[in-house]
């Protein structure tokens, strides 16, 4: 009984965390958002142009959606890497605050096809440490 | 009459991949079975469709407004052949940058000037790059110095050990020469300015809006992909059987389709294929990473005041230069060149190390995993040829060429005429 509980908790909270999700960054393009979650704070981000091109330079829009309680980050750093090759971009992305937890990374370049890794890096403040929020993409 | 012709014209132009295909045979091996097609799977043909279609969009220059214009074209061109443009009169663009070898010069690396103002007696340190598809580019130089076509042209014409111009020897030769003048005033809409320095920038454009033109023509496998796009089987077949093995080697196991991507066979970036550094004795060549200091302390680049804006509503072509950045990885790593052609452009690799195409996957297939890798990057492994896989992958390569000629892409002048 106890289990079953627990399993219907445990259901209640991840359709809770979907609805959250489902909610975070909506104002973005459905077909091409993604996201990425670090402790307390989900991030809703989509490539522009979409789909994200092979070769060629794209940006992010980005959105951040801390947690009920929790204060929006006022930095963000923006790379990618490819882990099973070991190396990064070519290029540093510059990131624009356009305010109330949206941003604009710009410069990303994806140059070879394969595994990447978008990584988001969020300084400490707040009270709070660093955190850092990652989500791989499968670029063909 | 006259609605006839064109029509002859196309059915002549379709019956000419058939006509190329017994030449493309003998440069590919044996001759395969006629009518033969592997069995690409579904990814496979996804990862063949990228590298085309051919020929793509024209390119434009970046940061040259003269890009695309007829006169600054015609103007360029005529500047490219003259090798007036050097101090003593020696060497044009063209001496290096040979037409009839796809604008390389069949040397492992191009002929300097041992010493500033001396004749053209001594190698220097990198292979003649082509300049067939140049536009299409990203960055140019082995080292990706530049980030336009117009400043990559000024540093051949103004380095002491190549062309050796001065401003004041071009701005002569502007107001002395009635064509040259002539072709000036019809390009930039004034005299060439007898201020040498301010004459620098604008000729190089011109010459960038040439080479912008240059382009290579359709190819065996170009014809292959498009048919493999439509899903036309019989003409896909046509494809020598060896090329289609090869050309599945080389998206697949042998990986080389990672940095050899797209419809040029480049990804445009730069990459260490652990060849040595080492330019001459005791100099050794960055590559990349020099490259890039170069490019950010140019006052030439696309971020400087000579760089004319992009059209309103195009893309940013600064945006590159924007957000490139010195890593210790880019310490020996060179241009990922594009394989069109690629046949005849011997030799090969940034100092011409290797005179075949052979020695190159001989390269690939022997490398060194210990001196590869310093920093940990993990892309490339020695190529394990098995059975006709060497001459499958040379087949494939050679199928990059095409007998037809190349092109220079002019464009539309009711469009681009200013």
């Amino acid at each position: 009984m106890t289990r079953l509980r627990q399993g219907a908790w445990g259901a209640v909270a991840w359709l809770g965390a979907a609805s959250a999700w489902a909610g975070c960054g909506d104002a973005l393009p459905a077909a091409h958002r993604l996201l990425a979650e670090a402790p307390g704070l989900q991030i809703a981000f989509a490539p522009r142009p979409a789909p994200l091109p092979a070769g060629r330079h794209f940006a992010l829009d980005i959105v951040l959606c801390p947690a009920p309680g929790q204060p929006m980050p006022a930095g963000l750093q923006v790379d990618a890497d490819m882990p099973a090759h070991r190396h990064g971009m070519n290029y540093r992305a510059s990131v624009t605050p356009l305010g109330a937890g949206r941003f604009q990374a710009d410069g990303l370049m994806f140059h070879m096809a394969g595994r990447w890794r978008f990584i988001f890096d969020l300084p400490a403040a707040d009270g709070l440490s660093a955190r850092r929020a990652t989500r791989e993409f499968d670029l063909r | 009459m006259s609605p006839r012709r064109p029509g002859r014209w196309r059915a002549w132009l379709r019956a000419m991949p058939v006509a190329l295909l017994p030449s493309l045979a003998a440069v590919a091996g044996p001759p395969a079975a006629a009518g033969t097609m592997l069995d690409f799977s579904a990814d496979e043909r996804a990862r063949i469709l990228a590298h085309g279609p051919w020929p793509p969009p024209p390119a434009a220059d970046p940061g040259n407004a003269l890009s695309g214009r007829p006169a600054a074209i015609a103007l360029g061109r005529r500047l490219f052949f003259d090798p007036r443009l050097s101090r003593d009169g020696t060497l044009a663009c063209a001496s290096c940058h040979q037409p009839q070898r796809a604008f390389t010069d069949g040397r492992p690396r191009a002929l300097g000037r041992s010493r500033p103002d001396g004749p053209t007696d001594a190698p220097l340190d990198r292979h003649t790059p082509g300049l067939l598809n140049a536009g299409q580019q990203r960055w140019w130089g082995w080292d990706g110095a530049f980030d336009s076509l117009w400043s990559q042209a000024l540093h051949p014409l103004l380095n002491p050990r190549e062309m050796a111009a001065t401003p004041l020897h071009l701005a002569a030769l502007l107001q002395r020469d009635r064509q040259l003048a002539s072709l000036w005033r019809a390009a930039h809409g004034a005299a060439a300015p007898a201020d040498g320095q301010a004459l620098l920038v604008p000729l190089a454009k011109s010459l960038g809006a040439y080479v912008a033109t240059l382009q290579s023509a359709r190819t065996p496998f170009d014809r292959f992909r498009d048919a493999l796009a439509r899903g036309d089987a019989a003409a896909a077949a046509r494809y020598p059987l060896a090329a289609q093995r090869g050309l599945r080697l080389f998206i697949g196991r042998g990986r080389c389709s990672l940095c050899h991507a797209g419809p040029l066979f480049s990804n445009g970036e730069f990459a260490d294929i652990g060849a040595p550094f080492f330019a001459r004795p005791g100099v050794v060549d960055s590559g990349r990473h020099g490259g890039i200091g170069a490019l950010l302390a140019s006052p030439h680049n696309l971020l400087g005041a000579q760089a004319d804006p992009p059209p309103p509503g195009q893309p940013d072509p600064a945006t590159k230069t924007r957000h490139v950045f010195q890593q210790q990885r880019n310490f020996g790593e060179f241009k990922v060149p594009g394989l069109r052609n690629v046949a005849r452009t011997a030799p090969y690799l940034h100092d011409g190390q290797k005179a075949t195409l052979g020695a190159v996957l001989d390269h690939y297939a022997t490398l060194s995993p210990d001196r590869l890798h310093a920093d940990g990057e993990q892309i490339l492994q020695p190529l394990q040829l098995q059975g006709s896989d060497r001459g499958d992958l040379l087949a494939f390569l050679h199928s990059l060429g095409s007998a037809q000629p190349d092109r220079q892409h002019l464009p539309a002048p009711a469009r681009r005429q200013r």
